[in-house]
């Protein structure tokens, strides 16, 4: 009776956080069908008739979908990239005895807290000289230089790559990299996953950089294209656009969400070691 | 290290600018080709006048690299490439990123964008680090007296030297019910009403009047706001809180504290229901969100809550030009019984100003294009059309309008009364300390009115807050 109650009330409380997280979604969906009147007006979760409108208001900004194209284009690669080189690095720091090996994670550590704000015009300029602007270049090769996932990686690394693994590798005739494939790499994997995810969702909102690199009008990524909704004379109108934008944005973060996640729980048990 | 960059990239600004000058002038003269810009080539138009649009260089096949943060633009370069031929491509840019965009670009060395823009208050700092070309050698001087005053005025750096042109003018003005003013005051001619906003005691004196007949004047106690700067902040490197401000203070403490407006925050739910007919009358504690059993940003939440509240009919609304076009989307069923009259003083709001970057190489096309936007009559005709009712800072063009009435507002002629209000206005008394100064007053007014601090502390706080933001001014306290 007692353990009844008790997840009743665990129950109770779980279904409470689910709705909190979701109903911003549901908000924003619902907001996306009203017009920008009834959105800074009222707050409500019934659907009005709006959506068409929104849409063609939209539209007549920019086309969203070249805008997702854009987005993917920097997104994919750049979440890629870094994910496997940051591995890559992580095992180095983690798995080989060197010397430097402190000095390089201390330096790698110092340049996490660097903002990447403060270097905004001397970037600029460096890719103004390497002609780079307007190029999606500037935007996808930094991406792999992420210090916050060489650190969660190396990390991960130490607390769940048994050295043993490699050693047994190395006897049978791997050869480093050939052991980083086929052994790390899915044994890391779910650390991957996670800041892959991290990853894509930063680069896919990533929106300072593109904002300054790019200048052209079909060249902009979706936060860049979205943010041109609120420089209207009458940035109320186009609430709802904007939340039909923002709508229709966050379905690839979904969709990578969903692949990765199952990826995040397959993989805890792959690995193991007996000891 | 950075200031020299800085300076150096100034100086390569200014001679890139007059460099562009000189060949300006020498396409003006001997009508040759352009020698340091690059595909703009032969203006015809240089010379002329504010010319209509069949004296606009023929299609020459140049291009234009616009970057605003207002989307107007966008619809002005699709008329000017339609007209020229030129290739415009328009970017733009949310406006609260437009100014790192910008500098980041032009610190860059960057030559694309030809056209830049700036809402006043950004103005300062782009002309400061030298953004924007130097209109005055491309031949703005010929055109001083064509635009009105106050916005050739904000377009001017430190040193009068024109570097941006605006299209548009945005005078205040106090947007009011005719019915009402008819029924209280027996009159709805905007002249007479105006002389109930004259100054700050009238004002309180005609909310009293509105009050006892069952109405109250504003249903925020923010529209004053714009009128409010008629005295400079800044005077001879001393900090100036004149009688007018303190006047303005205390309207504002006697507007809250007599129970004489709605309660309601400007932009927020009940303030636009305000316009529409209708309003409860709200408390104090609501608006300061101390009772929160009222939301006020939820419509049907709101009329179920404020169902047993005394209703009202808000008098007046004190907004800039841009203003018409906010009521008008908002005013519903009482479109027609809305006039405008002048307020206690002058004032305006807001506005987008074109210049070009200094680093522009196509600055005669540039200057071609912020001719065509500003100073062409046909443009403005356009643009008066096209935006439903904004309002242009050609003078020709106002004055052709002269006679142009709005439904929405009884009939009034509203270009002529725009333009009679953007005429007073004195931009000298504008400083670029009013931002931050402005602010720390309207924090000031704030404590005062709720009675979170007495009078005396709030001043002497605000006095604190200029002191450590701005230690080169004096101070008398």
């Amino acid at each position: 009776m007692g353990y009844k109650i008790k997840k009743g009330i665990l129950y109770f409380l779980l279904i409470l956080l689910a709705l909190v997280c979701l109903l911003p979604f549901l908000l924003m969906m619902v907001n996306a069908t009203r017009s920008g009147a009834e959105i800074s007006q009222s707050f409500t979760f019934i659907p009005s008739h709006y959506l068409k409108d929104n849409w063609v208001r939209l539209f007549d900004y920019f086309n969203l979908f070249v805008g997702m194209r854009n987005s993917l284009l920097v997104a994919v690669p750049a979440t890629l990239l870094g994910a496997y080189f940051s591995g890559l690095t992580a095992y180095g720091l983690a798995m080989y005895r060197f010397h430097g090996n402190k000095v390089i994670f201390g330096a790698i550590l110092a340049f996490m807290m660097i903002p990447g704000q403060l270097s905004l015009i001397g970037f600029y300029q460096l890719c103004a000289k390497l002609h780079l602007i307007n190029t999606y270049v500037p935007l996808i090769l930094p991406a792999i230089a992420a210090p916050g996932t060489v650190f969660f990686l190396r990390q991960y690394i130490l607390s769940s790559l048994p050295p043993s693994l490699i050693e047994a590798a190395r006897i049978d005739g791997a050869n480093e990299l050939y052991s980083f494939h086929k052994i790390v790499l899915p044994i890391i994997s779910p650390a991957m996953a996670t800041m892959g995810i991290m990853g894509f969702i930063g680069n896919w909102n990533n929106y300072l950089l593109p904002m300054i690199i790019l200048t052209k009008n079909e060249k902009f990524t979706l936060p860049v294209m979205m943010a041109t909704l609120r420089a209207s004379l009458d940035v109320a109108k186009n609430q709802g656009a904007t939340y039909l934008a923002v709508a229709i944005s966050v379905i690839p973060i979904l969709l990578v969400f969903c692949f990765f996640s199952k990826y995040i729980i397959s993989s805890i048990s792959a690995g193991a070691v007996k000891e | 290290m950075k200031l020299k960059k800085l300076t150096a990239l100034v100086m390569a600004g200014l001679m890139a600018a007059s460099l562009a000058a000189c060949g300006s002038e020498e396409t003006q003269t001997s009508g040759t080709t352009e020698t340091t810009g690059s595909a703009s080539t032969t203006e015809s138009t240089a010379s002329t006048d504010t010319g209509s649009t069949t004296e606009a260089p023929s299609a020459q096949g140049g291009k234009l690299v616009i970057w605003t943060l207002a989307k107007d633009l966008e619809s002005f370069g699709n008329r000017y490439a339609e007209q020229t031929g030129v290739e415009v491509e328009t970017v733009v840019i949310a406006p609260e990123d437009y100014p790192t965009k910008v500098q980041t670009a032009i610190m860059g060395g960057e030559t694309e964008p030809d056209i830049i823009v700036g809402e006043p208050q950004m103005l300062g700092d782009f002309f400061d680090n030298g953004f924007f070309a130097n209109l005055d050698d491309l031949g703005a001087k010929d055109y001083d007296g064509k635009i009105v005053d106050y916005v050739w005025k904000v377009g001017q750096d430190s040193d009068g030297v024109q570097r941006a042109i605006s299209y548009q003018i945005t005078p205040a003005g106090m947007y009011y019910r005719r019915d009402i003013a008819k029924e209280v005051f027996g009159t709805d001619d905007p002249d007479e009403i105006g002389k109930l906003f004259k100054d700050y005691p009238t004002i309180l004196e005609t909310a009293k009047t509105l009050k006892d007949a069952g109405y109250r004047i504003f249903a925020s106690d923010s529209e004053i706001n714009y009128f409010s700067g008629d005295s400079a902040w800044v005077v001879d490197g001393a900090l100036n809180v004149s009688d007018a401000r303190f006047e303005y203070m205390d309207l504002v403490v006697d507007l809250y504290q007599g129970d004489l407006t709605a309660y309601a925050n400007q932009w927020s739910t009940p303030w636009y229901q305000a316009m529409s007919g209708e309003v409860p009358i709200l408390t104090a504690e609501i608006q300061n969100y101390e009772d929160s059993s009222v939301n006020v940003w939820d419509a049907d939440q709101f009329a179920e809550a404020t169902a047993d509240l005394e209703k009202t009919t808000v008098f007046a609304f004190g907004l800039p030009s841009w203003g018409v076009l906010t009521m008008r989307d908002n005013v519903g069923e009482t479109s027609g019984l809305w006039g405008v009259c002048s307020g206690p003083a002058y004032g305006f709001g807001g506005g987008t100003y074109i210049g070009i970057s200094s680093l522009s190489e196509r600055k005669d096309t540039a200057w071609d294009f912020i001719k065509f936007c500003t100073l062409n009559e046909d443009t403005a005709d356009w643009w008066i059309e096209f935006s439903e009712g904004d309002t242009v800072s050609l003078i020709s063009a106002l004055e052709k309008h002269k006679d142009d009435t709005n439904s929405v507002y009884g009939g009034e002629a509203l270009y002529s009364f725009w333009l009679k209000q953007a005429e007073g206005i004195d931009y000298s008394k504008v400083t670029k300390y009013d931002k931050v100064i402005g602010d720390a007053w309207g924090a000031a007014i704030g404590s005062i009115k709720t009675g979170q601090a007495s009078r005396e502390d709030a001043i002497n706080t605000f006095y604190d807050t200029v002191a450590s933001t701005y230690p080169e001014l004096t101070i008398n306290r």
